[in-house]
């Protein structure tokens, strides 16, 4: 196993999974010092009766509790400043953020602003520019998000913060929000955090925290997300909630990595779905990662595939089945999903001379850690669907 | 903003009644248990004079006491915790942990492991009360739910299984 | 992986760690806006120069309130109140814990009292009784053992009313676990390998009993895999400073592991024999873990033979059939018990009837099993053990356990 010289890891979220998890929340609202949420979502979490469900649990609580149900696709600094009026006048002193997404990027840039000063929302803006922790946070996922749900990420119009206080303070996951969803979006929200958890487990500042979330989020997706593509199962979506959660911490504490970044990009520039994207990048920027100095891809293969396959295959070949094993998936779920979720670049309708671009967005100014070239590389075997170890 | 509204959540006033039910049960349970069974009646010897114990709902109830009197009988002691000492208070997080509980969806153990409960007291009394709880569901549950609520299901003469069982059922409902 | 029906784990802390990780120390007290802290500590950990080193890590950027370094073996309410005393008079705003389980206890018990401005501590024990966050608390395990940097449990005990006083809170979490490879390069081998065995049956216990939940689980198999990857290499090059480090962050993962699952049988009976006969913590869970997998096994060996491949490897999971697996974990916990009591000259001890004070006496005589299995039943770890287990469950485990012979699992009720 390995282990680094030096790390620095902080989780300070709290996850309560499973049955009848949501009336728990009361309580731990009571443990966090709070009285009054406001429940804020958008108007279709709203329109599923999933915020019933939240004030349903309030219900032989004595909470009180406010409601706004009206998050738009892109939330900016009017929405939160109104926000953070409702806020202070019902007298809130706690955020439940419901579904994912925009509604959670709200509910943390509305954090930030009830728990200073309105005007200061843009001083925040920034790497660990927030220096006190928040107020409580609580986040109930739905089956879809961005992978953002649980990071230190959140973005607001042309902001963006990065905060550990920004991580909620309690992730409820229960089954009574894991409504049925299409696939191409259940398999978008899975293969992002799939990307998360294998560029933590793998990245040369992994450590055994990351390495903990990371672990349990891969081993949940590769047990559960073709089942739950195939038949719907009820556990496994549950399953796959608990690893977006667990995905979205792995990755708030190691850099961004490649995968990451390039299927933001180009999500960005094809307005396909992100998750979709870094899908169908995953084997390639593996791959391309495969014999580079400090990259640890053959410890990936026993949360993928389990402890049979792992001890069954000799050390020297465990990262090459690795990414083979995450390829048998990708067919696996396409095929029960019908056929529609494309696992080439060519396939996904982009431009071969769209990758350049990509390319040098994702790539930046190279303070992630890796070249345009090394993006471009990636992209290029993607788009084609030519094996990037055999090259 | 329209959007933006405040609730005052209800009650779930049927799914108290019957735990309130359920409580009432057990405490008068482990009152005739305590008389009819020796193991339990054992327990009960090893704790204080005055021992009071609480099982109930967060945040308002209902509750079940169960205490020592003072000629050290073991009494079904009411529903009102107010104005009494408790030396072990267990407190189910919520209603709906406790229709779990009471509907042998989740026995002590599992209910236990996870998290479903807060217990304020010493160590020892809470361990005493739950052998004591254990021993109960065994008397009070036909075999095939208390197999479940129990981690062992106990092997036990016929007298103390059949007829300590109408025993206890007997003094629970009549109240002695 | 194993997901329970319904679970809940957090670990808040912090966590730093490296062969340089002291020398971050002010800087994480300038992010918790804090600048003089007192440092609580014991004599031992003083004496071998390990607060020292501490403080000239620190000495440049921060100024250091006062050192208080006579927290006794046993964490007493008194100490408690006199330490905060000593907090305030020297205008301290944050606490460094550095030592083992007491020394964290006290840091915790003092945190409540100067944060609180308590002057009954008992009105906070209980649950929920805290309900906002206390002073910066920075802690600096000195052993690889007991977790006490990962859990939110203190133990106080008031020896003039006889109460042992339990809090537990989410506040009480340490901010910042700093774990440093010179915090235990010193550490003595016989100790090492007692520690080490302890944060093993956190470990190992967390992850076969009724509490387990996947990052429990994930934390578990990470701690198992580097104390026995990690331990037998310290014991033969105490100062290595690689395997040092590996051991210190297997036990802060077991204890984030263990302080969100729980323990089961094993601990029930070490803090029994412990408390009747005065065996260190570590040496009790490494005699008995194997006795505890046996005797869980008809509940749930399938979990026990996961634990085969951070344990003993792939190629040994794998030349191993299914069947046997779960038997093959026991019998490899034994066999590294055998290492140590080889790498320690007999100090570690395998067997109860074998262990020996200072003087060479026998500190289990035989005759002594009863009360530990009497005292036994006091103990609330056993809810999370899989199987039942009463007073006759109790005494036989502990019988066998002192001749060192393996369990019969024929005898267990239940089988
Ligand atoms: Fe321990």
């Amino acid at each position: 196993m390995f282990f680094p010289d030096n790390y620095e890891f902080f989780c300070p979220t709290k996850i309560n999974s499973g049955k009848r998890a949501l009336e728990q929340i009361p309580f731990e609202l009571d443990a966090l010092n709070a009285r009054k949420p406001l429940i804020i979502t958008d108007k279709e979490t709203a329109k599923k009766g999933l915020v019933k469900k939240i004030t349903g649990a309030f219900r032989d609580s004595g909470i009180a509790v406010g409601i706004f149900d009206g998050v738009p696709p892109v939330p900016d600094l009017e929405l939160i400043r109104g926000l953070a009026n409702n806020y202070r006048d019902a007298g809130c002193d706690s955020t439940i953020a419901v579904g994912g997404g925009a509604v959670v990027d709200a509910a943390k840039a509305l954090n930030i602003v009830v728990s200073g000063r309105p005007e200061d929302l843009k001083a925040f803006a920034g790497e660990d520019l927030i220096e006190n922790s928040l107020r409580p946070l609580v986040f109930v996922p739905t089956p879809l998000g961005t992978g953002f749900e649980t990071s230190r990420f959140a973005t607001l119009e042309e902001l963006t913060f990065s905060s550990p206080f920004l991580m909620p303070d309690l992730v409820v996951i229960d089954p009574r929000m894991m409504t049925a969803e299409r696939p191409a979006e259940l398999i978008s929200t899975a293969m992002i955090a799939l990307a998360h958890c294998a560029e933590a487990y793998t990245c040369p500042a992994k450590n055994p925290m990351t390495d903990t979330y990371a672990y349990a989020g891969m081993r949940f997706i590769g047990e559960n997300l073709a089942n739950v593509i195939r038949s719907d199962d009820k556990d496994g979506r549950l399953a796959l909630a608990n690893a977006a959660a667990m995905a979205g911490i792995a990755f708030s504490n190691t850099p961004r990595g490649i995968i990451h970044e390039v299927g933001w990009a180009l999500g960005d520039a094809s307005g396909l779905p992100p998750g979709i994207c870094m899908g169908i990048l995953l084997p390639y920027g593996l791959g391309y990662r495969m014999n580079s100095e400090g990259y640890h891809l053959s410890d990936m293969l026993l949360p993928l595939a389990g402890a049979e396959i792992y001890v069954g295959t000799e050390e020297n070949l465990r990262a090459r089945k690795a990414i083979s094993v995450i390829r048998e998936m990708q067919h696996d779920v396409r095929d029960a999903a019908g056929g529609d979720i494309p696992l080439t670049l060519k396939d996904a309708g982009i431009a071969k001379d769209a990758l350049a671009g990509v390319a040098g967005t994702a790539a930046g100014d190279g303070a992630a850690g890796f070249s345009v070239d090394d993006c471009l590389v990636i992209l290029e075997h993607a788009w084609e669907g030519k094996s990037i170890t055999s090259s | 903003m329209n959007e933006f509204r405040e609730v005052t959540p209800g009650g779930k006033p049927f799914k108290k009644a019957y735990v309130a039910l359920m409580l009432w049960f057990v405490g008068r349970a482990i009152q005739a248990a305590a008389k009819v069974d020796g193991d339990v009646k054992k327990e009960f010897e090893k704790l204080p004079e005055g021992f009071t114990f609480c099982l109930g709902v967060m945040p308002h109830g209902p509750y079940m006491i169960v205490g020592k009197d003072r000629k050290e009988r073991v009494k079904y002691m009411g529903w009102r915790r107010e104005g009494r000492s408790i030396d072990l208070d267990m407190k189910i997080k919520n209603i709906e942990a406790a229709i779990l509980m009471f509907t042998f969806q989740e026995g002590t153990a599992v209910a236990t492991a996870r998290d479903r409960m807060v217990v304020d007291g010493e160590v020892p009394y809470a361990c005493a009360i739950v052998r004591v709880l254990d021993i109960g569901e065994v008397y009070l549950l036909p075999k095939i739910i208390a197999r479940l609520a129990v981690k062992r299901y106990p092997v036990w003469s016929f007298g103390r299984k059949y007829i300590g069982r109408v025993r206890i059922y007997f003094r629970s409902i009549v109240g002695y | 992986m194993y997901l329970p029906e319904y679970y809940e784990f957090c670990c808040r802390v912090k966590v730093i760690s490296g062969h340089n990780a002291l020398e971050k120390i002010p800087e994480s007290l300038a992010k918790m806006h804090a600048a003089r802290p007192l440092i609580i500590t014991d004599k031992g950990v003083s004496e071998a120069g390990l607060v020292d080193i501490v403080l000239d890590a620190i000495r440049d950027e921060v100024a250091v309130g006062a050192t208080a370094d006579d927290v006794p073996q046993d964490s007493s309410l008194k100490v408690v109140n006199r330490l905060a005393d000593v907090y305030r008079d020297n205008d301290c705003d944050s606490i460094i814990a550095v030592g083992g389980g007491s020394v964290m206890d006290t840091a915790k018990g003092v945190n409540i009292v100067v944060s609180e401005n308590a002057h009954d501590l008992m009105k906070f024990s209980g649950a929920g009784a805290l309900k906002r966050a206390l002073k910066p608390l920075v802690v600096i395990p000195t052993t690889s053992g007991t977790g006490s940097e990962a859990t939110l449990v203190a133990v106080v005990k008031d020896h003039e009313r006889h109460l042992k006083m339990a809090f537990v809170s989410y506040f009480l979490l340490p901010d910042v676990a700093i774990l440093d490879s010179r915090m235990t390069l010193t550490l003595p081998p016989f100790i090492t390998a007692a520690t080490a065995m302890d944060a093993m049956a956190h470990a190992v216990e967390a992850y076969t009993g009724l509490a387990k939940n996947p990052l429990s689980d994930a934390s578990a198999l990470a701690a198992i895999s580097l104390i026995s990857s990690n331990l037998m290499g310290v014991m033969e090059n105490p100062s290595d400073r690689e395997g040092r480090l590996a051991l210190a962050n297997a036990a802060t993962l077991a204890g984030a592991a263990f302080s969100n699952s729980m323990v089961g049988v094993v601990h029930t009976l070490g803090h029994a024999t412990g408390s009747v006969c005065g065996v260190p913590h570590g040496m009790c869970m490494a005699i008995l873990l194997p006795y505890g997998l046996e005797y869980n096994m008809h509940k749930n060996a399938h979990f026990t033979e996961e634990l085969l491949v951070p344990l003993a490897g792939a190629e040994v999971y794998a030349a191993t059939p299914k069947h046997l697996r779960a038997e093959q974990v026991v019998a490899h916990i034994r066999k590294m018990n055998q290492d140590l009591h080889d790498a320690t000259a007999g100090r570690h001890a395998r067997f109860l009837g074998e262990v020996k004070d200072g003087g060479g006496r026998q500190v289990v005589p035989r005759e002594k099993l009863e009360d530990i299995a009497e005292a036994a039943l006091d103990d609330g770890s056993i809810f999370y053990n899989p199987e039942e287990c009463d007073y006759e469950d109790f005494l036989m485990i502990l019988r066998t356990a002192w001749e060192g012979t393996p369990l019969d699992r024929g005898l267990i009720k239940g089988v």
